[in-house]
């Protein structure tokens, strides 16, 4: 956490001209430290946290953390003006929204505390990313993330252009160990009552500067359900099934590329959530190891049985990763 | 179950005890009146009404007053619940002692706090209804019945369809 400062204008001033040089730091500024009304918080405004002046840079997009461009509007980039590092500001925004999986609506609820949590709980793991929560003047829960630069730990399955075949052999093994990781990882957190709560493969950056893959934006939280960490879960395995198949392997694309393999799938073979996406990848790829197989079509239409915990679903892939060649050394 | 009845231990030998957990859903209904036409007539069965409210998830409410006002509208709606049940077993057959309510709250899962209402009761018998919910939402969300067939032990489970 950094050190506070002495935070009267015109020390934060000095703060500004030494970060943006003389003249580029804007004549005026607003100091603000009450974050209640996030909106009106501005490019070159300042925001004075327990004592640290944080100079917003820009406006964040879904597209850093997600799928989409649209605007994070509760989010800021700044620098912190006491150590000079990028940061992220997340500011205290309730909402509830039904999220859609498949088709199928979950109560979701972005909860500030639940991230604000998470965040001192994972401060010494390498697979989350890092930072923790100060208070405005008004009590707002602010989280100042360190920002995690790398690109999507989903972006390597393209890597290289390779045939199914060799990339299950080549390339695949190295993903699937990093996502082993990542999965300990969400288990560390089950282990202590926690759940992402928003799995997804946009939501873990390969950090550039570490080499490790990182989990990102959990604060995400949804009812209880006799099911805790079920919609974890589901998140794991949409994640395995699409390194796995190189990519989500769609019933449309089958239907035009290769319709012998097309005719060969029934309902029992697709994704349970996503009814288009096949899941039983072994009936389409039959070297995929029988035993990672049987991982996969725990999270098809067909699965007589579904993981409860994490542990299991770590256990069944751990023994899937034995069957499969060693990692190949990342270039 | 009466202070004094609970004291008698040697009953317990001897009464059939079902544990019906129910919630406000129709199935409870059916359930309910299942047993009011099945056992309302037979000596010796005690039923025990359960209805479990869990506590909201703290980072699902954004204040404390938030989750006490759910809480309390879901106890709320479980109390009516369960006289209304009660009423219908009675109208079965059921003399009113032998027919008690109880009221749980919890912060694990619903399957989770009436088997430890079954072991606190030593119930022999645990009833629930059957939601009926799809393969799907199974997968996603787990399943209040299907949890108690798994992991009940030292009784009989019952699932109403």
């Amino acid at each position: 956490m950094p050190k506070a400062l002495s935070t009267g204008y015109e020390s934060i001033r000095e703060l500004v001209v030494r970060h943006l040089g003389s003249h580029r730091a804007p004549p005026d500024f607003l100091v603000i430290t009450d974050t209640s009304d996030f909106f009106q918080v501005g490019y070159n405004d300042v925001v004075l946290l327990e004592g640290t002046p944080y100079l917003v840079t820009r406006y964040e997009k879904e597209g850093r953390f997600g799928l989409d461009e649209e605007p994070k509007f509760w989010v800021r980039r700044a620098v912190d003006l006491a150590g000079g590092t990028t940061r992220i500001l997340k500011f205290e925004f309730h909402e509830t929204f039904d999220a859609r999986v498949g088709d199928m609506e979950v109560h979701c609820f972005r909860s500030p505390r639940k991230e604000a949590r998470i965040l001192e709980l994972v401060a010494d793991h390498p697979n989350f990313m890092h930072g923790f929560a100060a208070h405005d003047a008004k009590g707002n829960n602010v989280r100042i993330l360190e920002y995690v630069p790398g690109r999507r730990f989903d972006d390597q399955v393209a890597e290289g252009d390779l045939l199914h075949e060799e990339y299950l052999h080549t390339l695949f093994p190295r993903l699937l160990d990093e996502f082993l990781e990542l999965t300990e990882a969400i288990l560390f957190l089950h282990l202590h009552g926690e759940k992402h709560g928003d799995i997804r493969r946009d939501h873990i950056i390969r950090d550039r500067e570490t080499g490790r893959n990182r989990w990102i934006d959990f604060d995400y939280a949804y009812e209880q359900s006799e099911s805790p960490f079920g919609y974890d879960l589901q998140g794991l395995g949409n994640i395995l099934l699409f390194l796995a198949g190189k990519g989500d392997v769609t019933v449309q694309d089958l239907y035009h590329s290769n319709r012998q393999a097309f005719d060969s799938l029934y309902g029992e073979d697709l994704n349970i959530i996503f009814k288009n996406r096949v899941a039983n990848l072994g009936k389409l790829y039959p070297y995929i190891p029988e035993s990672l197989n049987l991982v996969l079509r725990h999270f098809s239409r067909g699965a007589t049985i579904f993981y409860d915990h994490t542990e299991q679903f770590l256990a069944d892939l751990r023994d899937a990763r034995r069957d499969l060649p060693p990692a190949e050394v990342r270039p | 179950m009466s202070e004094n009845s609970r004291i008698d231990l040697s009953r317990r030998d001897t009464e059939r005890h079902i544990l019906a957990a129910v919630d406000e859903s129709p199935n409870s209904r059916r359930t309910v009146q299942y047993l009011a036409d099945f056992f309302g007539n037979l000596p010796e069965v005690f039923v025990t009404l359960l209805s479990v409210v869990q506590e909201p998830d703290q980072d699902c409410c954004p204040t404390e007053e938030d989750a006490a006002s759910r809480v309390s509208q879901a106890e709320e709606k479980a109390r009516a619940c369960l006289q209304s049940y009660r009423a219908t077993l009675v109208d079965g057959g059921f003399p009113e002692d032998r027919v008690e309510m109880r009221l749980c709250r919890t912060r694990t899962t619903v399957a989770e706090a009436i088997l430890a209402e079954q072991d606190k009761l030593r119930c022999c018998i645990v009833v629930v209804g059957r939601r009926g919910v799809s393969h799907r939402e199974e997968f996603l969300f787990g399943s209040v019945s299907n949890h108690i067939l798994h992991r009940a032990t030292n009784c009989a489970v019952m699932v109403i369809e």
